[in-house]
């Protein structure tokens, strides 16, 4: 793991003390184990279309969506301490700027570019009036600005509240049109790959460990000399943008976009994703694609009563395993840092 | 001499009709060493907030290195080079000792992914300076509360700065923490200034070149500290007549020992408890009886705050420890049903709740529909006459001393049978120690058991029949009191041997 926190010549090695080494001892058992876990799990997603159906691929597609908008609100709730309920807002904005440019070119890297482009122009706008409150109030404004982008969609955008059809993307030049479900969802997964690793780099930065710090108290590091609401408008900023690569990965997905997309359920399964996994961002995207299970697939063998496996299922995660799941990656953070 | 590198011009800051800071003027030159005293409520900490930037003045102005910044906001004013220290640790409890202070070193680029060696080498040297390097990598969470105050002091070092505003840095230290802190800011290079705010008189005679006495937000006098020791109505207002060589007034002492024979209220045998796994209590035995005042006192990190919270049922305790409320065995109980047998608790800190008035606060407690109530509101209002006149106020509304005596008042008011006092004097002026000790001696000749955690040797000694020295995860020394106000070295030998590890 990187050591970007590890003073690098340390001048006076510290003494460990006892407990600390026997921490440390079970803490890199765990360690070691997570490179090897999260090969297999790219190896399983990378293998995925030739093991399952084609509906239960472009479900993994959609879940892989949700999992890029979960590290945008996780971005948010879990480095800043801000729980955004308008995620989905940004990836409309970012979903029809994908549209739009459909009619232009087909080239998907070139619509993901311009739609996260947009969703961060649109955030860095919108962000202004967000960054004003905080906590619950945050919460309360950035809902609003999702209802507010949603009815503007429904009023303004091409094809009304009925949406708009748009053509298969082409991953690179020179390839044909994605239509087979599995081409499209490993489209998807290079993208989410490409784009988490992207945010990982970035949490490792002095600009997310000021982030944590204004989660855990504002005013300290305002007296550090730093304009705190600058600091989260550049935040708001980035999860707009990567909210808008998710809406573009969603038009690729499912070649079709309305204001639905930005219904506030979206928001809130983003922001649930983001709470559970309880500030990591791969915990983030676990759950999302957990809850998209849960609504989406195991709620169609269940004949349509997805939301009540998906209620039970937020349940189920807050109270069981979470807290355990938690502690284990905190202390791993802290071991790496 | 040269221009002031902080001159306040009759500065004020009003809460609705009351003047917490009323026309306050003060200059401050680079390298002085300004200490702020008065007694609580006069208006200390929020002066320090007006020239942190916190606080916006109501009138006056602040000129600062040669502007005007009184409408400057918090950050503009930190790089400017005022760096600042709470009266309470404002750290960030889920990062690390040394992001902590990584925080607030200057000159490193938001997107940067590693430190350069200068920015850890000068944060590891801001953590060196206040006697933290070892703990750098630890949870700031794990720190014990003296070496969260020495972390803030170093976050506060770390930034450079040019002005530095201390708010109570010696609360919560030790005698030997405080010797060393006192040697640290006048060790400080002579350019930057330092204002601090204190009520340990003896540190601020060994720190400061200059003091100055608020008194209900009004500046009194300004002078060397041995002037206003002697300023006569600085003796009247802050040492409430009382010797000033001598910080804690003596409180009316128990004479009228209770029967010897009075059996424990408490007992606690062979308490374990520990911090993630590191065992910090081994084996604590103590008796607390019925009209008595049991002291534990102990360095910091010792582990005092943990004794009193696993009494309460706050901290987990481990396997192996009893603890007896009137012969009934509570250890199994959680915290809610042990305040309900009888077992009151006045935290470190005060936690106040946030949103509640006083009068709210005073509302809330209900002993046992069982038992007798002891002590009434109105009762409690006669005790702490301040908490009448602020019965409409919320805590951040109040000084530091009118929350202290609010958390005091709050515990009373159940009736506990035990009363748990954790580090009460922290924060207070001498005067109102004086107040507080006089209240604990006179709980105690009520009939309650009282348990005071206490790193002010001077009034655990004064009110306290027994005192019990915590070090190394269990009872070092436990002898009554008046023994060792005959006998101090015994008590010090005990406190000044350094244990090996740091907790």
């Amino acid at each position: 793991m990187t050591t970007i926190l590890t003073p690098a010549p340390a001048p006076a090695p510290a003494p460990a003390p006892d407990t600390a080494t026997t921490q440390h001892r079970s803490v890199s058992r765990v360690a070691r184990l997570v490179p090897v876990a999260s090969g297999i799990v790219v190896v399983a997603a990378v293998a995925l279309p030739w093991m399952v159906n084609a509906y239960v691929v472009s479900l993994a597609a959609t879940a892989l969506v949700m999992a890029v908008l979960a590290m945008s609100a996780q971005l948010l709730v879990g480095l800043a301490g801000q729980p955004p309920l308008g995620q989905a807002a940004y990836l409309l904005v970012g979903a029809y700027t994908a549209a739009t440019l459909a009619t232009l070119t087909n080239l998907g890297p070139v619509q993901l570019l311009a739609a996260t482009a947009a969703g961060a122009v649109v955030a860095a706008v919108t962000g202004l009036l967000a960054v004003r409150v905080r906590a619950t109030t945050f919460l309360m404004v950035t809902f609003g600005i999702g209802e507010l982008v949603h009815a503007a969609a429904g009023q303004w955008a091409p094809g009304g509240s009925e949406g708009t059809h748009t053509a298969p993307v082409v991953a690179l030049p020179g390839l044909p049109p994605m239509v087979r479900p599995g081409w499209v969802y490993l489209y998807v997964l290079a993208c989410t790959l490409i784009i988490g690793a992207a945010v990982i780099v970035l949490t490792r930065t002095r600009f997310a460990l000021l982030l944590r710090g204004i989660a855990a108290h504002e005013p300290r590091v305002q007296a550090t000399g730093h304009h705190t609401s600058r600091l989260l408008l550049a935040a708001y900023t980035l999860a707009g943008a990567i909210a808008g690569a998710a809406g573009a990965l969603l038009v690729a997905v499912t070649r079709y976009v309305s204001p639905a997309d930005a219904a506030m359920g979206i928001s809130a399964l983003a922001l649930a994703a983001a709470l559970i996994g309880s500030g990591s961002m791969i915990g983030a995207c676990a759950s999302a694609i957990l809850l998209v299970a849960a609504r989406d697939w195991a709620g169609g063998l269940l004949s349509g009563h997805g939301s009540t496996l998906l209620g039970l299922s937020f349940l189920a995660l807050a109270y069981l395993p979470r807290h355990r799941l938690a502690g284990l990656v905190s202390r791993r953070d802290r071991e790496r840092t | 001499m040269s221009a002031p590198l902080l001159r306040l011009d009759t500065v004020s800051r009003a809460y609705g009709a009351r003047r917490a800071v009323d026309e306050v003027s003060l200059d401050l030159h680079p390298g002085a060493r300004h200490a702020l005293i008065g007694p609580n409520g006069a208006g200390k900490s929020t002066l320090l907030h007006l020239i942190a930037g916190t606080l916006r003045p109501t009138s006056g102005r602040i000129h600062y290195a040669g502007h005007d910044i009184h409408r400057w906001p918090a950050h503009r004013r930190a790089r400017a080079g005022i760096a600042r220290t709470w009266q309470h640790p404002a750290l960030a409890r889920p990062l690390t000792v040394v992001q902590n202070v990584l925080l607030a070193v200057p000159g490193q680029h938001l997107a940067a992914l590693r430190l350069r060696p200068r920015t850890s080498a000068a944060a590891l040297h801001a953590l060196a300076r206040v006697g933290l390097a070892e703990h750098a990598q630890w949870p700031t969470s794990q720190l014990s509360y003296g070496d969260q105050r020495r972390l803030e002091v170093a976050v506060a070092l770390a930034a450079q700065p040019r002005l530095l505003l201390l708010d109570e840095p010696s609360a919560g230290l030790a005698t030997t923490e405080v010797t060393r802190l006192a040697e640290l800011i006048r060790a400080l290079p002579t350019d930057i200034a330092v204002l601090l705010v204190d009520h340990n008189l003896d540190f601020v005679t060994a720190v400061a070149d200059t003091v100055t006495v608020l008194h209900h937000g009004q500046h009194l006098t300004t002078g060397t500290p041995s002037d206003v020791r002697t300023h006569p109505d600085v003796r009247r207002v802050y040492l409430a007549e009382t010797d000033p060589t001598n910080h804690v007034p003596t409180a009316p002492k128990a004479t009228t020992d209770p029967p010897a024979a009075a059996p424990p209220i408490l007992r606690v045998r062979n308490l374990r408890a520990g911090h993630h796994g590191a065992p910090l209590l081994t084996g604590v035995t103590l008796n607390v009886r019925a009209g008595k005042v049991s002291a534990v006192v102990g360095r910091n990190g010792a582990g005092k705050t943990t004794l009193i919270n696993t009494i309460a049922g706050l901290h987990p305790a481990l396997s192996g420890t009893e603890i007896l409320l009137n012969n009934r065995l509570v250890t199994g109980l959680s915290a809610r049903r042990r305040c309900r047998a009888g077992i009151g608790l006045v935290p470190q800190g005060r936690r106040l709740f946030a949103g509640l008035t006083v009068a709210e606060h005073l509302a809330l407690p209900r002993p046992h529909p069982g038992r007798p109530r002891t002590i009434t509101a109105r009762q409690i209002l006669d005790l702490f006459p301040a908490l009448g006149e602020r019965r409409h106020h919320r805590p951040h509304q109040l000084s530091g001393g009118e929350q202290q005596m609010l958390a005091l008042a709050r515990a009373l008011l159940a009736a506990p049978k035990v009363l748990l006092l954790d580090e009460p004097s922290e924060g207070l002026a001498p005067a109102i120690v004086g107040q507080l000790a006089a209240i604990i001696t006179g709980l105690a000749e009520t009939g309650s058991a009282v348990l005071l955690a206490e790193q002010n040797l001077a009034l655990a000694l004064d009110i306290a029949h027994d005192v019990a020295v915590l070090d190394r995860g269990t009872i070092a020394l436990n002898a009554p009191a008046a023994d060792l106000r005959a006998d101090p070295a015994r008590l010090h030998d005990v406190l000044a041997v350094p244990t090996g590890s740091p907790r």
